[in-house]
């Protein structure tokens, strides 16, 4: 099934819906319809996330609301489609709620809710720039010190040394879900005549064969193949260490 | 006055010996984040830092001798951080810049250099030096 197909017929009534006046009865209906048809992707990226522990149920509420916010923010001006700009919207409120929920490591509260303004500045000053923010972009954004942003990233990687970094590459199933979202992949080949590496490249799971690929045969940056994948830098910056991780083990027992 | 706006000093310079093991690369990751952060590197800067750190420094305790220590310098300077790490090994087969971690390292860092010197005569063998510098785009 091609879900990023299957909805391409509904382009053209976001662009509509921009064009409604606010408080009209089409503007609700355009909106009311365009979330009604993109349902099925909430609840599969519910259903995908749903092996975590946390009810289905409510990741579906929150799949929902995550689809929502991406219908109301989503600019069709902006040039992405919406797919690609609603599939990380939706993922970010899941996995925000699976966190909220099931918090593994005591971090204090502030620290927790700095991660999340950090992590939403990152995606925002990463559209608009167009690559990777620094630190100092960071602050400036949010309003805070260097210092702040600093202590936030560090809690950041703390939080995600948890098994969330396992999410979506151990499930069996993720690669139909990188399969929809892929843009173009480069040839594989070009790591044929590394004779040692290529099977322990295929032996990896499909995200990270294409994010290992896009990196560093298609020298794409994070932030890059972050886009295309629609998941956050950070979580390809750590597919990569892992996957890196996992080739250089292969090598050496080979 | 912003961080790339300084010139590298002596006092800015970092040493860490550890042994040649595995069990050590999240240390050294760790200071090359802490190091690239606050140099201001964007993200992606950061993360490829982080990691060209731990692929140098990965090769080289493959080659290292049994036992050895591991030596790593850190010069950040304006703009840049240098990676300097250098270990003892039995063999003077170095670098494989054929291999996958090496390529790795090529589009990770900046500059990629490496080399193989005899060690002294106790306890003999060679001394196999890596670098890599990353630096802040724009």
């Amino acid at each position: 099934m091609n879900a990023r197909g299957g909805y391409d017929h509904l382009a053209p009534l976001f662009v509509e819906l921009a064009g409604l006046p606010e408080d009209s009865d089409e503007r609700r209906e355009t909106r009311a319809r365009l979330v009604t048809e993109h349902m099925p992707v909430a609840e599969h990226i519910a259903r995908r996330f749903a092996h975590q522990g946390a009810p289905l149920d409510d990741l579906s509420q929150v799949a929902k609301i995550g689809l929502i916010n991406a219908v109301d923010r989503f600019d069709p001006q902006h040039g992405a489609d919406f797919m690609s700009f609603a599939v990380p919207t939706i993922m970010g409120e899941v996995r925000r709620h699976i966190r909220d929920t099931s918090w593994a490591v005591h971090v204090p509260r502030r620290l927790k809710e700095m991660r999340l303004a950090i992590g939403g500045a990152i995606t925002e000053l990463s559209q608009r720039l167009g690559r990777a923010p620094t630190p100092s972009q960071i602050a400036e954004h949010l309003k805070i010190s260097r210092e702040e942003v600093f202590e936030g990233l560090e809690a950041t990687n703390a939080h995600h040394s948890l098994s969330l970094d396992y999410l979506l590459t151990d499930d069996p199933d993720s690669a139909s879900l990188a399969d929809t979202l892929g843009g173009d992949d480069p040839e594989l080949s070009v790591v044929d005549a590394r004779e040692a590496l290529y099977p322990l490249i295929k032996r990896l799971p499909e995200r990270q064969q294409k994010i290992i690929t896009l990196r560093f045969f298609g020298n794409l940056t994070q932030t890059q193949i972050a886009d295309q994948l629609g998941i956050s830098q950070m979580h390809v910056s750590r597919l990569l260490a892992k996957s890196l991780d996992q080739l250089r083990a292969g090598l050496v027992d080979s | 006055m912003t961080t790339s706006e300084e010139s590298a000093r002596v006092e800015d310079e970092i040493e860490i010996r550890v042994g040649a093991d595995p069990a050590q690369l999240p240390v050294l990751r760790a200071v090359a984040n802490v190091l690239a952060m606050r140099r201001d590197f964007d993200l992606d800067a950061i993360s490829d830092m982080k990691m060209g750190v731990d692929e140098a420094c990965s090769m080289l305790i493959l080659k290292a001798a049994k036992g050895s220590v591991l030596t790593c310098q850190f010069f950040p300077g304006k703009g840049e951080v240098r990676m300097v790490a250098t270990a003892l090994s039995d063999s003077d087969d170095w670098p494989d810049a054929g291999s996958f971690g090496w390529h790795v390292l090529s589009t990770l860092a900046d500059e990629v250099d490496a080399s193989v010197s005899p060690a002294a005569a106790d306890p003999g063998g060679f001394l196999l030096r890596i670098e890599l510098v990353k630096r802040v785009k724009g």
